[in-house]
C-alpha cells in the first residue's frame, strides 16, 4: 500500500484533507475494498479509544446495510418520485419561483419595447426631424443651431403645390365659409414658410411625419 | 480546513449513484451511531437494528441532502428519530421483543432472537474483546508523541490545528504522527481478524 495514500486516507478520515484531494480519494475509496477495510479499522480504533463499549466492533452492521441498499434503487432515481411531494426538491422549487418572475420580465420587456417604439416614431421626441421643419430649413433666417428650440414650431398643414392647386380649384364649388377656412389655412401656412421654395420637398416630409404620428 | 469536506465528497458520490461511497460513510459512523442509539435501547443487537434502519433511511433521503449541515449532524437526527420511533413501537407491541413470553413467535421475532444470541455468542464477545485488547496494547506501545496525538484526536476530538497548538508542532507533523499511530495499531489489528472489519461485499 502506498504510504502517501494511507496518509491521505488518515487525514480524510479526520476531515483534514483538502477538498480537491478528498474528491479524488473518495472516488478511490468507494471502489477499493482494501482501502475501505483500512478505513473501517480506523473507525474501530477510534471507537476503542473512546471506549464505546456495549457494541460489536466488527463490520457486521456495515455488511448488513450494504446488503440492504444493494436492492435499493440509486439515490438519483429515488429523487424523481419525491418531486411531487409537498416539499419540493430545490430544482423544482427553483423553477416554480422563476415562473412568475419570468412572466413579469417578459411583460416589462414588451412594455419597454413599446415605449421605445413610440418614442422612435414620435416626431416631437425626434430632434433631427424638428430641425428639418421649413423654418429651420430656411437657413437664411435662422442661424444653424444644434439646440432644440423650447417652443415647438406650430405643426401646420403645408400642402404641396399640387394639393394647393387642387384646393383652390375646388374652392370654386365650395360654400363661402368652407372656402374661406381652407384658403385661410393655406395662406397661414404659406406665411409660416416665407422664403421657402414653392416646389421644395421638405414640407412634404413634414406632412408625412404628421401622418405617421399616432396623435 | 473546512469541516465535513471528506463526508461531502463521499455524499456527492453517493448522490451520483456510487454505493461504495455510502459503505465508506457507514463504516466511518457505525460505531458512533450504535453508541448514540444505545442511549435509547440497552440491547446492542436492537441498537444495531435501529442504526441499520437509520442508515437505510439516510440512504433513501440522501438526494434531498443539500449540505446545509454536516452529514453526521443530519445522520444523527435521523438516528435519534428512528430510535424514538422504535422505542414507541416497542412499547406498543412488547410481545415482539419479549422472547420468553412469546410462545408462537413470528419469523421476525425468531430472527431477533437469533441476533440477540449472536451478539452474545462467545465468538462475538471474544472478537470484540480481542479487538479492544489489541488496540489498547498497541496504543500503550506507541511512542509518547504518537500516543498523545492519536488520543487528542480520537478521545478529545481536537482538530489538527488544535493538536498542533497543544503539542507545539506544525500541523503537518500532527498529520504524520496520527497517521503513524494508526498504522502501528492497524498492523496489529489486521492480524486479529481477517474477514471481520474488512469483510468484503460486492457493491455497485
Amino acid at each position: 500500500m502506498n504510504e502517501e495514500l494511507d496518509s491521505q486516507l488518515s487525514a480524510m478520515f479526520d476531515d483534514e484533507l483538502p477538498a480537491a484531494e478528498c474528491e479524488l480519494l473518495a472516488r478511490r475509496l468507494s471502489r477499493d475494498e482494501e482501502l475501505r477495510g483500512r478505513w473501517s479499522r480506523y473507525a474501530a480504533i477510534g471507537a476503542t479509544i473512546r471506549a464505546e463499549g456495549g457494541q460489536r466492533l466488527n463490520a457486521e452492521l456495515a455488511r448488513r446495510v450494504s446488503v440492504a441498499i444493494s436492492a435499493e434503487p440509486l439515490p438519483a432515481a429515488v429523487a424523481e418520485p419525491a418531486a411531487p411531494r409537498s416539499r419540493p426538491s430545490p430544482r423544482v422549487f427553483g423553477s416554480r419561483w422563476w415562473a412568475p418572475v419570468g412572466g413579469v420580465a417578459v411583460a416589462a420587456s414588451v412594455a419597454a419595447a413599446a415605449i421605445l417604439w413610440v418614442r422612435f416614431e414620435s416626431p416631437a421626441a425626434n430632434g433631427p426631424v424638428v430641425a428639418q421643419t421649413p423654418a429651420t430649413a430656411a437657413g437664411a433666417i435662422v442661424e444653424p443651431s444644434y439646440v432644440v428650440p423650447k417652443v415647438i414650431p406650430r405643426r401646420s398643414i403645408v400642402p404641396s403645390t399640387q394639393l394647393a392647386n387642387y384646393v383652390v380649384a375646388h374652392s370654386e364649388f365650395s360654400s363661402p365659409v368652407n372656402r374661406r377656412n381652407l384658403l385661410s389655412a393655406l395662406m397661414a401656412s404659406e406665411s409660416g414658410t416665407a422664403g421657402a421654395p414653392a416646389g421644395s420637398e421638405e414640407p412634404t416630409e413634414d406632412v408625412n411625419d404628421d401622418a405617421k404620428s399616432p396623435q | 480546513m473546512s469541516a465535513d469536506v471528506s463526508d461531502l465528497s463521499l455524499v456527492r458520490r453517493v448522490q451520483s449513484g456510487d454505493k461504495g461511497a455510502f459503505d465508506a460513510l457507514v463504516r466511518k459512523y457505525q460505531h458512533k451511531l450504535v453508541k448514540l442509539v444505545m442511549r435509547y435501547v440497552r440491547n446492542p443487537a436492537e441498537a444495531e437494528d435501529i442504526a441499520q434502519e437509520a442508515f437505510i433511511k439516510a440512504y433513501r433521503a440522501l438526494p434531498q441532502f443539500r449540505g446545509d449541515s454536516a452529514f453526521y449532524t443530519w445522520l444523527y437526527r435521523i438516528a435519534i428519530n428512528t430510535a424514538k420511533n422504535a422505542v414507541v413501537s416497542r412499547d406498543r407491541s412488547p410481545i415482539e421483543y419479549n422472547i420468553d413470553r412469546n410462545n408462537d413467535a413470528t419469523e421476525e421475532s425468531y430472527d431477533m432472537q437469533g441476533r440477540m444470541k449472536d451478539s452474545e455468542t462467545p465468538e462475538g464477545l471474544v472478537l470484540t474483546d480481542e479487538i479492544r485488547r489489541t488496540v489498547n496494547a498497541a496504543i500503550e506501545a506507541l511512542p509518547e508523541d504518537l500516543k498523545t496525538a492519536i488520543v487528542l484526536r480520537e478521545l478529545d476530538g481536537l482538530s489538527y490545528e488544535e493538536i498542533a497548538a497543544a503539542m507545539d508542532c506544525p500541523v503537518g507533523t500532527v498529520r504524520s504522527r496520527i497517521f503513524r499511530a494508526r498504522e502501528a495499531i492497524d498492523r496489529r489489528l489486521r492480524e486479529v481478524f481477517e474477514g471481520g472489519l474488512g469483510r468484503t461485499e460486492d457493491l455497485g
